[in-house]
């Protein structure tokens, strides 16, 4: 009989543990009509490595997004392979809505262009729900560096190819992409370092002093200048950006040089469209909160909203361009 | 004071009441598999990582270390009385434990082991505090090829520490690297290895791989099984040391922090090191080690008093460098991995709020387990007495629970029941498990390393050795495999290492 | 030592014992296949070290200490290790692999209560009474605890009336 007895305390005991996990998780099929459900989670895939932009924007929208939708959000680092296995995650869930993903161009945009990457979805595969901002490129260098403005560094590294590496992150992300027009118009060629985790990584390589050059985008910089912990040359958009007004444009420097990172939020394709629209409500009024894009200027990040169709053809146009200067990213055997 | 005020805030986030329950739940759950003959830390700790896959990442690595530790406390029990070590880092503990179960001092072994676990432990713990900051500091001195250095020190510590063979140990820690590549390769996005399977391009779940290596296949390799033992557990007024028990104890737990603490921190050691180590010093200096081996205080209170600093030190590698120092550690690094977390120097710059709540509870955790060890002796003894094909039965319900939620699927179920047979097969030829476990957590991490490495050298194979610091750690491991070769004769506590 | 060694030496003219010849073989064999298509994958390319880089260097690893196991054995022979309980492994994995093959057409709760009671039942041998309590409460009450308690959840029968 106490044999009973101990199993049972045994196995309720077991039972209390697991229930005390309070654990979530999503799968099930909706119609659309009552999502979400409440209780269930959704997950929001972040395909780089916690600390970088992406990561940040993410987790300043993800209390919003709850409000929103009344249940939890959960924000899931899947990084790797330059946003490459976030993505292959993203696009093979369910298209139920309880499982969105960040993404950023030209990355989600060009990864599947090169056959040598064998990457599993196509733009097709994704379902834009919001775009959330535009991260110019930059280019810096260490602060000791003898190096003071663009001109130098670049003359520097025409003379000398290969000479000085620079940190992108990952094979064909959007600082690979600058790198490769910064030599396409200028003829200064650096030699990649590829970290694939994201761009914290990539910071702490530069500040390690571990690579010469730090390739980034304006967020990733904006606290290091502050801190003069890098000395940014030269900025890849139109204008000057208004966390670093001290940076000269490439264009200002002589160089027709624009890169950058664009991002927003997409779900697996094939959305019922009650989803979709909840979805992209709460995503606008997440992305638009005066808190948000407040907290977003401070570092660096300037809001700019795009609704699910236009962020579609805005990715479209990418394509375009991109096609052009692929083959300055792809693998040469 | 600076750190204070960061472990202060770490104490404020580890003592709501979620966090307190995780840590309270985790010394329970610890416990139990500490409890349990069968159930080795690394399966224990990997069978219930699904399970707090779905929780935020302090609550989960607070329950995961709750239960590392735990088990070190949990292992004691059945050392004492039944003269079977639970886990293999107690097993010392059986000579001078049982011998005093006979005398009728049981209660008095087990709360001097646990007085002495939480001693080591809380001591070890203040060494991870006073440790943080400055190596923290060094991070980023350590680049891409520093870190693939440290890579290789530490598996090569591992291989040459593990048990006979170092053959098979390096057979073991390639096939955990190749297991790690499976899927979409880290940097140039290809698939590899992945036969054509859609599912596999995520890699192959890592939780799935040690339940089935570890778990599953312990259980499949259970000989004929024995009846279950008759237990008493020991009257609450004897668990009360005599005075004369602590007096003689408390030096031999001082010299067991020493060695646990020192030993912890050298990745490749494992708990039972310790134990053995700190029984031996135990026979060298203490004032009554002719009567260690007949029942003495001090071959209880010593070595327990030892595996538990040294769980607690091994930790400071991990928390610092990102290293893990042993399999169950390497398990607790997936976990880390898994949150999001990369342990290591930057885990105090981009997660300190985090890593701070993780140390804190790691002191609550020691003062829950005291108070939960000694009172429930009866509860645990308890748990001795369920016949083994209900145990057996029970358990393999939570693996095929635990494999089936990592991604609700099915698939993951079948993963974990090859990786048992492969686990099952391994053992049998006499391969090590554990070089395996960790090359399978810091494989990606290894690959990813040496390929930036080489970028920044432009694929020159002398950027290991033309900066200082990674020189040094290459030459270390060179001399580590090499060991054997100079007729370096290890110290007779490795080569009979049961954990290895 | 002494008493060992002359225990194996009659084992000596065994030669080496068969299970391990076949782990070497297929440690051999995978690391030859690693070694074969990580070259496919392109050891390095124009953008640096490839994807192939890194298993190549283990699948040589796996070959080469496979042939110095090999070499080890030829010379002196481990002693055979202790066989495993052959019935308990089929047991196991066989009812295993049946629990996942059924779990997504019987559900959850209808599989595992099988599966518990075979093994507490028939090859546990406990009596009736524990063992449906058990299977039941590991099963039905998993089922109830995960779903709801957890909101994990465990599949459920492709058939509506067997839920």
């Amino acid at each position: 009989m106490s044999r009973n007895k101990i199993t049972a305390a045994f196995a309720a005991a077991a039972l209390i543990a697991l229930t005390g996990c309070g654990a979530n998780a999503s799968a099930s099929n909706t119609s659309g009509e009552d999502f979400p459900k409440k209780g269930k989670s959704i997950d929001l895939i972040v395909a780089f490595s916690s600390g970088g932009a992406v990561d940040t924007a993410a987790r300043l929208v993800q209390p919003i997004l709850e409000k929103e939708l009344g249940t939890n959000v959960e924000v899931i680092n899947k990084p790797g392979a330059g946003g490459q296995i976030g993505y292959t995650a993203l696009t093979s869930a369910k298209p139920d809505g309880y499982t969105i993903g960040a993404t950023g161009s030209p990355s989600v945009v060009v990864s599947p262009l090169d056959p040598a990457r064998g990457a599993k979805y196509t733009r097709a595969s994704f379902q834009p729900l919001g775009r959330q901002v535009i991260d110019p490129a930059v280019i810096a260098v260490q602060p000791d560096s003898p190096y003071k403005t663009l001109k130098e560094l670049l003359d520097a590294a025409k003379a000398n190819p290969k000479s000085m590496t620079a940190s992108t992150t990952g094979l064909q992300t959007g600082e690979h992409f600058a790198l490769a027009q910064i030599q396409e118009t200028t003829g200064s060629e650096f030699a990649p370092v590829h970290f694939s985790e994201g761009a914290s990584q990539a910071t702490t390589a530069f500040l390690g002093r571990h690579v010469d050059v730090l390739v980034a985008n304006v967020s990733d910089v904006t606290d290091l200048t502050k801190q003069g912990k890098a000395r940014v040359l030269g900025i890849m958009t139109a204008e000057r950006s208004p966390s670093l007004p001290d940076v000269p444009t490439f264009q200002e420097s002589g160089y027709e040089v624009e890169a950058g990172t664009v991002r927003g939020y997409s779900a697996p394709a094939g959305l019922p469209d009650a989803v979709a629209k909840k979805l992209e409500a709460a995503l606008q009024k997440a992305i638009e909160d005066p808190a948000v894009k407040e907290k977003m200027s401070a570092l660096g990040l300037q809001t700019s909203y795009l609704s699910g169709t236009d962020y579609e053809k805005f990715w479209a146009g990418q394509e375009e361009d991109f096609k052009k200067v692929l083959p300055l990213v792809q693998k040469k055997d | 004071m600076d750190t204070l005020n960061e472990l202060l805030g770490g104490f404020a986030a580890a003592m709501t009441w979620q966090n307190l329950i995780f840590a309270f739940l985790g010394c329970l759950l610890g416990t139990i598999i500490g409890v349990l003959p069968g159930v080795g830390p690394v399966a224990g700790v990997a069978l219930l990582i699904p399970l707090t896959l779905n929780l935020d990442p302090t609550g989960s690595i607070i329950m995961l270390c709750a239960i590392f530790y735990g088990t070190q406390y949990g292992g004691t029990i059945t050392s004492v009385l039944l003269n079977t070590p639970g886990e293999a880092s107690s097993a010392i503990t059986t000579i001078d434990g049982y011998a005093m179960t006979k005398v009728g001092r049981a209660g008095a072994a087990l709360t001097l082991a646990a007085v002495g676990s939480f001693v080591g432990g809380t001591i070890a713990t203040i060494g991870l505090v006073a440790a943080a900051k400055p190596l923290g500091e060094l991070g980023l001195l350590v680049g891409p090829p520093e870190f693939f250095a440290l890579m290789v020190v530490g598996i090569s510590l591992l291989v040459a520490l593990a048990g006979k063979s170092m053959v098979k140990a390096l057979i073991s820690g390639a096939l955990g690297l190749l297991i790690s590549m499976v899927g979409i390769d880290p940097v140039a996005g290809a698939p590899r290895f992945t036969f054509g399977m859609d599912r596999l391009l995520d890699g192959v779940s890592f939780v799935a791989v040690i339940v089935g290596v570890f778990g599953l296949s312990e259980i499949l390799s259970h000989r004929k099984n024995a009846e279950t033992p008759l237990v008493h557990a020991p009257g609450l007024r004897s668990l009360l040391p005599t005075r004369t028990e602590w007096r003689r104890s408390a030096p031999a737990m001082a010299r067991g922090t020493g060695v646990g603490f020192g030993l912890g921190l050298i990745p490749g050691m494992t708990g039972s090191v310790s134990s053995l180590l700190s029984y031996a010093a135990e026979k060298k200096f203490s004032r009554f080690r002719n009567q260690l081996g007949k029942g003495a205080v001090e071959g209880v209170a010593g070595p327990e008093t030892a595996n538990n600093a040294h769980a607690n030190a091994a930790l400071i590698p991990l928390f610092t460098l990102g290293i893990p120092a042993s399999p169950t550690i390497a398990v607790l690094m997936g976990a880390f991995l898994q949150q999001g977390l990369t342990p290591g120097p930057s885990l105090f710059t981009e997660h300190s709020d985090i890593a701070w709540a993780i140390i804190a509870s790691l002191f609550i955790g020691n003062v829950l387990l005291l108070l939960l060890n000694v009172p429930l002796v009866g509860l645990w003894t308890s748990i001795l007495r369920v016949p083994t094909p209900i145990l057996t039965a029970l358990i393999l319900l939570f693996m095929v629970i635990g494999a089936y939620t990592i991604n609700f699927s099915v698939f993951d179920v079948f993963v974990m029941i090859g990786f048992g047979l492969l686990g099952l097969a391994l053992r049998n030829l006499d391969i090590p498990l554990a070089p395996m476990v960790l090359t399978l957590v810091l494989g990606p991490l290894m690959e990813r390393s040496l390929r930036e490495s080489l970028e920044i050298s432009q694929g020159d194979f002398s950027v290991f050795v033309n900066r200082p610091i990674s020189a040094v750690l290459i030459g270390l491991g060179v001399l580590i495999i090499c060991s054997p070769l100079l007729k370096f004769r290890k110290p007779k506590a490795l080569t009979e290492d049961p954990e290895a | 030592m002494t008493t060992e060694s002359l225990l194996t030496k009659p084992e000596r003219a065994i030669r080496v014992a068969p299970s391990v010849l076949a782990g070497i073989g297929t440690f051999a064999a995978v690391g030859v296949y690693v070694l074969a298509s990580s070259v496919g994958l392109g050891l390095w390319t124009s953008l640096g070290p490839g994807p192939g880089l890194f298993p190549f260097a283990m699948g040589g690893v796996l070959v080469a200490m496979s042939a110095l196991w090999l070499v080890q054995e030829l010379r002196r022979p481990s002693e055979r290790a202790e066989g495993i309980d052959r019935g308990l492994v089929i047991a196991v994995v066989v009812s295993l692999v049946l629990l996942a093959s059924v779990m997504d057409l019987l559900g959850f709760q209808l599989s595992m209560f099988l599966f518990l009671l075979y093994h507490l039942k028939l090859r546990g041998r406990r009596t009736w009474v524990s063992s449906l309590i058990i299977a039941l409460a590991g099963s039905v009450g998993a089922f109830y605890a995960f779903n709801y308690g957890l909101n994990v959840a465990l599949p459920v029968s492709a058939f509506a009336p067997l839920n």
